[in-house]
């Protein structure tokens, strides 16, 4: 086991700079999803760590040792590849004795090691069988295995899931969960899809254009983004944000959302960290945590479009040039063309400032 | 991840239970559309094969003054199948040609492999080596021959450039030595037929998958473990592909050889093509010519049979 420590790292292609000063620490044992769009640097990042990519400068410390110049087969570092790169010549047995194999390893001790695993991955009666011929969930825990017999105190698992339809995907993602438990080693995972980063890891880091955006729990990202990146990144659909400027009026300070209107009162430690501000700041919502009102309790918009997704249906607003999405109950009776009344709860209100795109927040 | 995609909508298939078309009818269609080629298939292939099995039973010859459809009146009791297992000019011949290909092919095996394996990464001028590497290959066999024909003189470019790297003349009578001549005339071939190895095993090597070998990297493979548990395991079919093509190919060795050598000196490089060619010009005996032909014809159907039987083999498997 051992923590990852990303110091000043920073990768360039050519002119083109793939990553820019990513500092990130990575505790020892703890599962770290990589999450963010195509292009952001996530894959760079972890080919790094793997030692497949040279960085351009900065540091990679494993616990205290720093891999500069550690070829990638002595990292002792586990990689599920993307489409798990199994040796499809090969048996499952010899797919998991591999690594040790080529470390010229003594047979017996491959076998005990081989069983071992197997028995543990449930791929026992599956030692024997060609490594073509194997459902994807079947491929995954050899990948894994394969790198498991290794013993590395990293593992490092590039969107090993994105292959995969998507009933399929639920089944996986528990199953990669419970793996990591068993084997407690610094996991690292690198998605574009914010479910699995927030089903499955302990912290997610949230990347964009190479620059890191944010790092936290899940419930950390969700709740409070650090900028207006984040809040449109995650959650499906992103965080709702609405122009405006903040005013005083006889309920408390608001933001003046122009035509459409005064936003309800800010909740007390929002309102302190924006007294004051005087350019122009995003109102944020999570569209899950508005609910209809009375007329003159909300902002008044027009229902553009509805999609009914099953339990929850998901209603687009629009007023003017702003629209807003909102998610409520199946049941909920709105029509193309009505009018309605929405609150955003207080405690879900979150604002950004409009120039910097940061969160602003109290202290 | 082709194949388990490939997997899954087979499963998806029988759950939706797609309905196969009847076996006899698809067979009979199949048999209309194929007719006109098969006919064609008849006359280039098959009509010539039956025509040379009736000659080599004959003794027939165009100067019999018979058509060949009367040659039956020439029946000779298999004495060509006989004469072929007692000829010793055949044997020799024979010898000889194996020699051959047991030096040329594995030589263009392993340059090939070589020059594939480094043309598989980026170095500076590759495109230009890549270029001038497959000129070889594009050259006439005739052309190839006669080139060689002039290299090899006595006082041709090849005694120049060792009597420079020795300092002193060499007068190599290159062509006219019975074991010199053979090792020029493999020379010429192997010149000739490396890039073809090279080019296919490039191929093969291109397509092996990358991350398989970096995940063989990560688990600490060094590159000769990589190359000989991943690389080589990989290309399996494709290197059967390309040996059996060179085998076929290099067994039938004539152009290049016969006009460096003429099959000389005396018969030191005369192998059973350019035996076959001597006897139907020289000898004109065309029954005898047809037993060899298909005795020959025999040996590499068994080996394009055999490379065929691994192709499919390997192809059961996806990569």
């Amino acid at each position: 086991m051992s923590a990852i420590h990303l110091q000043n790292l920073v990768k360039k292609f050519g002119d083109f700079t793939a990553l820019k000063t990513m500092d990130l620490a990575i505790a020892d044992g703890e599962f770290m999803a990589l999450l963010g769009p195509s292009g952001c640097g996530k894959s760079t990042t972890m080919n790094m760590i793997a030692g497949m990519e040279e960085p351009t400068s900065g540091k990679i410390l494993f616990g205290e040792r720093d891999m500069a110049g550690v070829p990638m087969g002595r990292r002792g570092v586990g990689f599920v590849f993307q489409n798990y790169a199994i040796f499809t010549h090969m048996t499952v047995r010899q797919n998991l004795a591999y690594g040790p194999r080529m470390r010229g390893t003594a047979k017996a001790e491959i076998d005990r090691r081989v069983g071992a695993i197997a028995e543990m991955l449930q791929l026992t009666p599956l030692l024997d069988r060609k490594a073509d011929r194997l459902s994807v969930n079947i491929l995954q825990r050899v990948a894994i295995g394969r790198s498991a017999i290794m013993e590395p105190a990293i593992f490092l698992l590039d969107e090993p899931l994105s292959n995969v339809d998507a009933a399929f995907r639920a089944v996986m993602r528990t199953e990669l969960k419970q793996l990591q438990r068993q084997f407690r080693q610094t996991m690292v995972y690198v998605t574009h899809d914010q479910l699995e980063a927030m089903t499955m890891a302990d912290r997610i880091a949230v990347m964009d254009h190479g620059v890191l955006q944010q790092v936290g729990t899940p419930l950390e990202v969700y709740n409070d983004p650090a900028n207006v990146f984040v809040a449109r990144f995650i959650g499906a659909p992103g965080m709702n944000l609405l122009k405006g400027r903040p005013a005083e009026s006889d309920r408390g300070l608001v933001v003046d959302l122009g035509p459409l209107g005064i936003t309800p009162p800010l909740p007390g430690e929002l309102a302190a960290a924006l007294r004051g501000a005087r350019g122009e700041v995003l109102y944020g919502f999570r569209p899950e945590q508005a609910t209809l009102v009375q007329d003159g309790q909300g902002l008044a918009m027009q229902v553009t479009f509805v999609e009914r997704i099953g339990a929850r249906t998901i209603v687009h607003l629009g007023q003017g040039e702003t629209a807003v999405k909102t998610v409520f109950d199946n049941d909920v009776g709105l029509a193309i063309g009505d009018t309605a009344v929405v609150a955003p709860a207080a405690s879900s209100v979150r604002v950004f400032d409009a120039a910097s795109g940061l969160a602003m927040r109290a202290g | 991840m082709s194949a388990v995609t490939a997997m899954i909508s087979e499963d998806e298939m029988k759950a939706v239970g797609a309905r196969p078309v009847p076996r006899d009818e698809g067979a009979r269609l199949g048999f209309r559309l194929t007719l006109p080629a098969q006919i064609l298939v008849l006359f280039i292939s098959a009509f010539p094969l039956l025509m040379q099995l009736y000659i080599s039973v004959t003794d027939w010859s165009p100067l019999s003054g018979l058509g060949w459809w009367n040659a039956w009146s020439m029946w000779n009791n298999l004495a060509n199948y006989t004469d072929l297992a007692a000829d010793p000019r055949f044997w020799s011949a024979l010898k000889r040609t194996a020699i051959v290909m047991i030096v040329c092919v594995p030589a263009e095996f392993l340059l090939g492999l070589a020059l594939a394996t480094l043309f598989a990464d980026d170095f500076p001028g590759k495109r230009i080596f890549y270029s001038i590497l497959l000129m070889p290959m594009m050259v006439v066999p005739a052309v190839a021959g006669y080139m060689f024909f002039m290299l090899f003189q006595s006082g041709g470019p090849v005694n120049d450039i060792l009597s420079a790297l020795t300092g002193s003349p060499v007068t190599i009578a290159w062509l006219s030595d019975p074991t010199l001549a053979l090792i020029a005339v493999m020379v010429a071939d192997i010149w000739q037929w490396t890039p073809l190895m090279f080019l296919i095993l490039l191929a093969g090597l291109v397509g092996v998958p990358e991350d398989q070998i970096k995940a063989a990297t990560l688990l600490g493979a060094n590159p000769w473990q990589r190359f000989v548990t991943i690389v080589l395991p990989k290309m399996k079919t494709i290197i059967i592909i390309a040996l059996a093509i060179r085998v076929i190919e290099n067994f039938k060795i004539f152009d290049t050889l016969y006009i460096m050598t003429g099959g000389g000196p005396g018969v030191a490089t005369e192998t059973i093509s350019v035996y076959i060619y001597k006897l139907t010009t020289q000898d004109l005996i065309w029954g005898y010519v047809a037993a060899i032909a298909l005795a020959i014809l025999i040996v590499l159907s068994i080996v394009a049979v055999f490379a065929m039987k691994r192709m499919a083999r390997a192809r059961e498997v996806p990569a």
